[in-house]
């Protein structure tokens, strides 16, 4: 024991408190990982052998694309799989993935994708264009409960198969012409298309490894365990410790993997923002899912070049369950949106540069700015609530903000729970669950009112909007409109010109700021701590890192 | 409450109790704890009164702040004043402390002075259920609690108590065991005495000294217990605290506003003082054994 310690103490040159914290990590938070058991830390050994430790924030739901739909899962699966085409890490345009090339007809409705001939499985398996026929089948039974389903919707007759309008798959809008040939033909031109296929509801999975452990549409079956999943991707599943890490390892079977520059990715699932940056500091991670709120003014203030803010093309927002009693009425809702002070929340609650928001999509998306659809009005808010019922607050039922553990999302909730207090004098509970189950329970409608978060899948306000469709998977609050659905799903994709599009957008987004069943609260700024060694970084605001081109260069050298 | 009859080794005619008073007035130590308990006890009774702020009441433009005149121990991020929270926190952690312990007392050393007294095939099977509950993590069957009864501060309480006695039976058996083959027992059997009178009157005073240090050493592990739940969204919730809590989210910030993690760090350490002092006095002042000097 003594000699590891004085071999973690000489290889860096560590102060006191990092050196008892190191102690007390290697004790305790990470007894059983690679911690100081060697002497040299994780992010040393790290650089040596190209291994990545990477934070992942929590444990995933799930490592199914077609049933994920969270952050940490994407940063999963990214490395696992990959669809018909990548973004590229700077300007987010599309560059080839499994297809090596496409056109496009004229009209902008036909895609015609040529597949590499050298993309194989993880398993050494050919990979060709009826692996994402069967995938694309499978992603739209219903039985399987995919909540990314609506992303198929631009592919012709792919919303009426998923609906049960047809029964005939083969009418849906794909076709492999031959092994190495896909055919897409979409409803109206969809300029985000490429795009979508990057994301991981489109991507393939292998027919004969779901087979095996249960049928296509069952959830939650085995297929995506450690030594089952097989994937298309540049890295494949090593070990799955629940709680622990996620290690996934190169993919030699890989048609970039003479490109591919890590070895082996380590995800932990570190739900404690404080334990995760004491591993940073510790050398236990080359790249965090996020920064304390408290610690970004201490790095911004010794100006630590690890610190990275970006903007982030994304919301911070709450769900209303707009079937709760008390909550069916909008004007509740109303009051509840306009007594909500973003401008407090985002210089002193938040404090890392996000920007208060009052609609749904982040300005400048695509040239989008959304409509203001409210304001901090108390005065306004009170008489709101008043005309529905609960004069000064009184009779308002208790309510409950439901959210899943972690101290940043409770410090939000303790301010806005002390404001509907203070302006609107209605008593308001909190209630934190653990990350799976916290997406349970907002799937299923069990909660009032939920804190959420919207990231961008892709760069188009098309994105933010049509989450809300009526039953939308991802839509969770109860509420459905109608003329919403039609703005967004037929008039939008319609539309002849871009600015013809975003005015449909901002109509459909008034109507949903005036409903009000979420209330916007920020836009994200990314913050990350990235160890100096971690090389090709991106910046995007979609905060997508292509682990293909990431490389780890010896801190030492 | 003891007749004198009954106080075999004692000729002055003062019962147990008199005496244990009379010898821990002697420790200064143990007074020092007890007044200090008393007035962290009636200091939570008043705070709804005598607490300067709302313990909810935010400024966030102030942020946080170190100790001022305005506020004496300072305020947390949210700007609220640390020493009513720290206040209105000792409320729900003393009272978890003393109910839970209370709850987990009165099982314990009830079930290990039967254990222990009856012996044989029910000592047998009552421990082997302690080694069961010993074996599933209790985490477990608190959560399981609160799902099925849903979250209820009271309930916490029981809860907590109702898997903290393994141990305190485990230590009362124990020494039950070796009690009931003394003379005085056998003395006492001989006499006439009923069972229960036996445990009540003579096994049950003399198993107190460990009883009573092993009961100081749970309420602080309770606490502890309940910040910890807290955490998981079973126990209390904000804008409500605790100083396991308010200690938990000091950790959070210690190197930025170390003040929000010093202030109940004290008022929790110097609670676990008063208890261990106090504890250490009654140790002696009940121990029967010690009685005659």
């Amino acid at each position: 024991m003594t000699f590891h310690f004085k071999g973690c103490n000489d290889q860096h040159q560590t102060s006191l408190s990092n050196f008892s914290l190191k102690v007390i990590l290697a004790f305790g938070v990470l007894l059983g990982l690679a911690g100081c058991g060697s002497p040299e830390t994780n992010v040393e050994e790290g650089n040596r052998t190209g291994v990545l430790h990477w934070g992942n924030g929590t444990e995933p739901q799930s490592l199914d694309p077609h049933i994920a739909t969270g952050v940490p899962e994407h940063h999963i699966i990214m490395a696992l799989m990959e669809g018909l085409m990548h973004k590229d890490s700077d300007t987010l345009g599309p560059t080839p993935g499994v297809a090596e090339s496409w056109t496009v007809s004229d009209d902008g409705r036909v895609y015609t994708f040529k597949l590499r001939d050298n993309a194989r499985w993880s398993n050494g398996d050919e990979h060709n264009a009826h692996d994402f026929v069967w995938s694309w089948w499978r992603a739209l039974q219903p039985a399987l409960g995919n909540l990314y389903a609506y992303m198929y919707f631009p592919i012709l007759n792919a919303r009426e198969y998923y609906r049960g309008d047809i029964t005939d798959f083969s009418k849906v809008g794909v076709k492999a012409l031959d092994d190495l040939t896909l055919q897409v033909t979409l409803n109206n031109p969809t300029p985000y298309f490429l795009q979508l296929l990057d994301h991981y509801s489109m991507y393939p999975v292998h027919k004969g490894t779901v087979e095996k452990f249960g049928a296509p549409d069952e959830r939650g079956t085995r297929w995506t365990y450690a030594g089952n999943l097989v994937g298309n991707g540049p890295f494949k599943l090593a070990t799955w410790e629940i709680n622990r890490a996620i290690e996934v390892e190169r993919n030699t079977f890989y048609w970039g993997n003479d490109d591919v520059k890590l070895n082996k990715i380590i995800f932990y699932p570190t739900e404690n923002l404080t334990t995760e940056e004491r591993m940073f500091r510790a050398g236990q991670l080359h790249y965090t899912n996020e920064v304390p709120i408290d610690k970004v003014e201490t790095y911004r203030a010794a100006n630590d070049p690890a610190l990275k803010l970006t903007p982030y093309l994304g919301t911070y927002y709450y769900r209303i369950n707009v079937n709760e009693p008390h909550l069916q009425d909008k004007r509740v809702r109303r009051a509840l949106g306009m007594t909500i002070d973003r401008q407090q929340i985002t210089e002193h609650v938040t404090k890392a540069g996000q920007l208060p928001a009052y609609a749904m999509t982040p300005p400048n998306t695509r040239g989008y700015y959304p409509p203001v659809g409210l304001s901090f009005d108390p005065e306004g808010a009170r008489q709101l609530l008043a005309e529905a019922g609960y004069p000064n607050g009184e009779g308002f039922p208790t309510t409950e903000i439901l959210y899943n553990t972690n101290e940043g999302h409770r410090k939000v909730a303790v301010a806005i729970q002390q404001m509907w207090r203070e302006h609107l004098n209605i008593d308001v509970k909190l209630l934190n669950q653990e990350w799976k189950v916290y997406l349970d329970s907002e799937s299923n409608g069990d909660y009032q009112i939920s804190r959420a978060g919207w990231i961008g899948d892709y760069v188009d306000p098309n994105n933010f909007l049509d989450m809300f469709i009526c039953n939308g998977g991802n839509n969770r609050t109860g509420w459905c409109n109608e003329e919403y659905d039609r703005l967004v799903l037929d008039v939008a994709p319609r539309a002849k010109t871009h600015d013809a599009r975003m005015a449909i957008f901002t109509q459909a987004e008034q109507m949903l700021m005036d409903d009000m069943p979420v209330l916007p609260i920020y836009t994200y700024t990314t913050k990350h701590l990235v160890h100096p060694s971690v090389k090709n970084l991106s910046e995007n605001i979609l905060d997508q890192q292509s682990y293909r081109e990431l490389y780890l260069e010896g801190s030492q050298d | 409450m003891i007749p004198n009859d009954t106080h075999i080794q004692s000729d002055k005619g003062t019962s147990l109790w008199e005496d244990a008073w009379i010898k821990l007035r002697k420790n200064r130590l143990a007074l020092i704890g007890l007044s200090l308990l008393i007035f962290l006890c009636i200091m939570s009774l008043l705070t709804p009164w005598i607490a300067p702020y709302g313990y909810e009441e935010q400024d966030l433009l102030m942020g946080a702040t170190p100790p001022s005149a305005q506020h004496w121990l300072g305020t947390d991020i949210f700007g609220r004043d640390m020493l009513t929270r720290i206040m209105w926190g000792g409320r729900v952690s003393l009272m978890v402390g003393f109910i839970a312990t209370a709850v987990a007392l009165a099982i314990g050393v009830i079930y290990g002075a039967v254990a222990g007294y009856v012996g044989g095939r029910v000592d047998a099977a009552m421990m082997r259920l302690v080694d069961i509950l010993y074996a599933l993590p209790f985490m477990i069957f608190i959560i399981l609690l609160m799902v099925v009864f849903g979250r209820n501060l009271l309930l916490l309480f029981f809860a907590i108590g109702a898997v903290e006695w393994l141990t305190m039976a485990r230590i009362v058996r124990g020494q039950v065991m070796s009690l009931r083959k003394q003379e005085f027992v056998e003395a006492a059997h001989s006499l006439g005495l009923s069972q229960w009178i036996i445990i009540r009157r003579h096994i049950i005073p003399n198993t107190l000294g460990p009883v009573i240090v092993y009961t100081t050493l749970t309420i602080p592990s309770v606490m502890l217990l309940e910040a910890f739940l807290s955490f998981l969204g079973l126990g209390i919730q904000p804008p409500q605290s605790s100083w396991g809590l308010l200690i938990n989210y000091g950790v959070e910030t210690m190197e930025e506003y170390p003040w929000l993690l010093i202030f109940p760090g004290i008022a929790l350490s110097l609670t676990l003082f008063a208890l261990n002092f106090l504890g250490d006095g009654l140790r002696d002042a009940l121990d029967p054994r010690t009685s005659k000097d």
